[in-house]
């Protein structure tokens, strides 16, 4: 009994003790700390010793833990392709990482660039599947401003299984360089679509509304354009569209992000929950300036 | 020789019997259906390919454990009887020491395969209970790992006919690793310019078995397809390395003096 | 008892070089050993500890193989494995599988051997009976004693039916009643044919049953010997203790006999030659004396056995 006692007591203590050097100790893995760095691509297949998809798993969970935090994928463009790059070295066979390195890595134009690459390698891998080309026309159109480029790759993702039918129309209509709105409202739609996880939804909704406020913005501006003819005069505010007799307007468009529109600070028709008016290609220069616009907004409302 | 085949299947099935006693089996065994049950639990860390991932980490635990076992279980082939001091009647008896030898080896595959055959139930299991594919790749792949097994307990053997358990398991462990980078060695050294470097990756995959050539994992998990003459190149392989390490594995045990 | 005088053992200029570890020195356990056994004898194959009987036996059973010379059993060189179908072999402190029954481990090494199905039942039946094990039949031998683990040892060696068994000191260990039971099991073989090689260095066992023996010491045959020949070579000194015994036969058997009196209270230990044993008793009993105990001291196969290692050692020392 008394030997009972004693272990017992024994254990007890240990596991107070482990208890308090939990306390003490810091939960996280020691890597965390350095979180930029990755193994070389050739070097961890070579020390997987074989179990390349298990390590590859590993690598992509962590791509998908990135996304977790408030700031989500902003600002992440490079680890987020360095992950990639990594998963579909160690198991070229993935599927969905592809898409997700097309998707997120939207930072600056070289991170667009890189992306390209990584969907180009996706495509490699999948020939037969449509969502690639697409996701890589996208970015030619979308982010870089070259049409002719998306078109061609959207030429030949028309005859894969399953693709959808109006792709020939919109290859056909960025060749003939009219890409414009209603291309950017095909793709997102598409995209929107196909989208695989409700963040990635949520993004390409956002984008869709900017590209409609951007449409009826320009609608707006039209209207301002009739104003000017009728009036001799611009408007000093948005209202005087519809409220200034012979009006241009019988009313307001809605704003899609629901705030209303606006004139910003140079006069330009914006909607008030935005505050800049939407530029389907980014590059550095754009980006800086959308994020200071946004800034500016919030500190200053 | 029909009697030399009866007497390897009473060793065979008296090994079986012996291994399956072996409660760290059962230990390892638990641990894999545990890691195979972890994969579910990995899979929902991703929104996408959850179908992927779980049979990624199953499909991997599998081919660990079963490494693991394997190598366990093989060291001690000759060293186990020595210890027990069971290999003097045995081997005093109209047995000859390779037919011991097979007999023991034969005993452990068959112990291997049964443990394989438990796991992969649980592969199927968790499989269809996430709704992921199964298909003839998967069954491919799960017999590759069975082939692999085979090769690896027979290395294993060969080190035990001369080394201490411990040391018959590092050396055993060496080659299961470097087994499995030879190809990649063999790709690194073709890129390079030294024409030294590519004879020499190249010789090193041709003369050490080349344990990627059993390893399907991506494409059971990706359900692509294996081509039948490459499983069957496989498996021609795979038993042939057996044959020649069973055969050093005899030769070496032959001269042993068993004090 | 019809003994055979062709060889069924017979070993040739056997050397036996162990090296203890790596880079070590070679360590010579058999010296050219040379003898034969032959068939139908209970052989006994004597010496102290370390002096190389295991090792012979290993060499033979093909365990170990020799550095040079060799032996044949049967007529077959002994590197052969087929021919051990009519050997058995019951080594030092014999282990078995002990998740195995009584049962189970004979039948796996009758099966071992191809003893065919029909004959293989009775033949495990038959030999449980014989070495009194059949009420332990069905119990793991985990739970055997240690001369249970002796006699499954010894109906192992007989699955098969072997012609000769080679029996590595198979009583050391054992009580005085376990001894006396293998004793017996070895004179049923004995009786029944067989021919027996027995490592041994316990010697009033050799006595008991031994047909033949040879001495080992350091690795040499120092000594080999019939068992007639031994008793006939009987030396040594006999005790008798005695009561009740009168101060002048007391006296006269000092004189005549020259023998060594000590006193313990009123005992009386008496130490003389064993070639007087029949007179001095008679002379003790005539005048009154009552024998207590009458003990051999030495002689035979004791003395034998320490003059030959003694003068061997001497021999190794110089
Ligand atoms: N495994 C071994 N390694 C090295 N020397 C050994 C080994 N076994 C026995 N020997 C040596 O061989 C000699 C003979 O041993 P052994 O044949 O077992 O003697 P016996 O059976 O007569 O007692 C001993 O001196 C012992 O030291
Ligand atoms: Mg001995």
């Amino acid at each position: 009994m008394r030997q009972w006692g004693t272990g017992a007591a024994l254990l007890l203590a240990a596991c107070c003790v482990i208890g308090l050097s939990h306390g003490k100790l810091s939960p996280l893995p020691r890597t965390a700390a350095d979180e930029s760095y990755l193994p070389d691509p050739a070097m961890a297949k070579l020390t997987s010793f074989g179990f390349d998809a298990l390590l590859a798993d590993f690598y992509w969970l962590q791509a998908v833990q990135l996304l977790g935090g408030p700031e989500g994928a902003r600002g992440k463009s490079h680890r987020i392709g360095a992950l990639v790059d990594l998963v579909t070295r160690l198991n070229p066979r993935v599927d969905h990482p592809y898409r997700f390195a097309a998707l997120w890595m939207t930072d600056d134009l070289a991170a667009v660039h890189k992306a390209n690459v990584l969907i180009q390698r996706g495509i490699e891998a999948h020939p037969d599947d449509w969502r690639n080309h697409f996701h890589l026309a996208f970015n030619y159109f979308f982010f870089l401003g070259e049409n002719q480029r998306a078109a061609e790759v959207l030429a030949t993702a028309v005859v894969l299984p399953r693709a959808p039918v109006y792709l020939g129309r919109l290859a056909a209509r960025l060749r003939s360089d009219r890409g414009g709105l209603s291309a950017a409202s095909a793709f997102l739609a598409t995209l929107l679509q196909g989208a695989e996880d409700p963040q990635a939804r949520e993004a390409y909704e956002q984008a869709l509304q900017q590209v409609e406020t951007e449409r009826l913005a320009r609608v707006l501006d039209r209207a301002r354009q009739t104003f000017r003819e009728r009036h001799a005069r611009d408007i000093v505010s948005i209202d005087e569209l519809v409220t200034v007799s012979p009006s241009v307007l019988e009313r307001l468009p809605p704003d899609p992000f629901g705030s209303g529109w606006d004139l910003n600070k140079e006069g330009v028709i914006v909607s008030s929950g935005i505050g800049y008016r939407y530029v389907p290609q980014i590059d550095a220069t754009n980006r800086q300036r959308i994020r200071q616009t946004t800034e500016g907004r919030t500190s200053g409302g | 020789m029909s009697k030399r085949l009866s007497v390897i299947a009473v060793l065979a099935g008296h090994t079986l019997r012996d291994a399956i006693r072996n409660k760290v089996l059962y230990v390892l065994l638990m641990f894999a259906l545990l890691m195979i049950g972890m994969g579910m639990l990995l899979a929902t860390l991703s929104y996408v390919e959850r179908d992927r991932i779980l049979q990624d980490v199953a499909l991997s635990s599998i081919r660990l454990f079963g490494a693991a076992i394997a190598i366990f279980i093989g060291v001690g082939l000759v060293h186990r009887e020595i210890d027990r001091r069971t290999i003097f009647t045995i081997l005093s008896k109209p047995v000859s020491r390779a037919d011991f030898l097979v007999g023991k080896y034969l005993g452990l595959v068959a112990t291997l395969w049964l443990m394989l055959a438990a796991m992969s139930i649980g592969f199927v299991g968790v499989s269809l209970v996430a709704d992921a594919p199964i298909g003839p790749s998967t069954f491919a792949a799960l017999g590759a790992v069975g082939l692999e097994l085979a090769v690896l307990v027979a290395i294993a053997t060969l080190f035990s006919c001369f080394a201490t358990p411990f040391l018959a398991g590092c050396y055993s462990l060496g080659f299961y690793l470097i087994g499995h980078i030879t190809r990649d060695l063999r790709a690194i050294g073709e890129a390079s310019d030294s024409e030294m470097m590519r004879t020499a990756t190249a010789w090193l995959h041709r003369i050490l078995p080349d344990l990627e050539s059993f390893n399907w994992t991506i494409e059971a998990v990706h359900q692509l397809p294996i081509s039948t003459s490459e499983f069957a190149w496989a498996a021609v392989m795979g038993v042939a390395w057996c044959v020649a390490f069973l055969t050093v594995a005899s030769l070496v045990f032959e001269r042993r003096d068993l004090r | 008892m019809v003994v055979d005088e062709t060889p069924i053992v017979s070993i040739e200029n056997l050397v036996k070089d162990f090296r203890p570890g790596f880079g070590l020195r070679r360590k010579r356990v058999l010296d050219g050993i040379s003898f034969e056994v032959r068939r139908g004898e209970v052989f006994g194959f004597i010496g102290p500890n370390g002096a190389g009987k295991t090792t012979t036996l290993k060499v033979l059973m093909g365990l170990i193989r020799p550095t040079s010379g060799g032996a044949r059993i049967l007529g077959h060189d002994i590197s052969e494995v087929g021919f051990r179908r009519h050997v058995g072999f019951l080594p030092e402190g014999p282990y078995f599988y002990d998740f195995l029954t009584g049962r189970e481990t004979l039948d796996f090494y009758s099966r071992l051997c191809a003893v065919p199905k029909p004959e293989r039942g009775r033949r495990v039946e038959e030999l449980l009976h014989k070495v009194g094990l059949e009420d332990a039949a069905d119990l793991r031998l985990r739970a055997y004693s240690k001369g249970m683990l002796q006699r499954v040892g010894i109906a192992q060696t007989l699955v098969h039916d072997p012609e000769i068994v080679f029996l590595d000191e198979p009583m050391s260990g054992l009580d005085p009643v376990g001894r006396k039971e293998i004793r017996d099991l070895i004179a049923g073989l004995h009786s029944g044919g067989k021919t027996v090689f027995m490592n041994t260095h316990i010697l009033s066992d050799v006595e008991l049953i031994c047909d033949r023996i040879a001495i080992i010491a350091n690795g040499r045959i120092v000594h080999e010997a019939d068992a007639a020949a031994l008793h006939a070579a009987t030396g040594g000194e006999v005790d008798i203790s005695v009561i009740g015994l009168d101060v002048g036969i007391a006296e006269g058997l000092e004189r005549d006999f020259d023998v060594q009196m000590e006193g313990r209270g009123e005992r009386i230990e008496i130490r003389l030659a064993s070639k007087h044993v029949d007179e001095v008793i008679g002379r003790i009993v005539g005048g009154g004396g009552h024998i207590r105990a009458v003990a051999q001291v030495g002689g035979g196969l004791e003395d034998l056995f320490i003059e030959t290692i003694g003068a061997n050692r001497q021999q190794a020392a110089r």
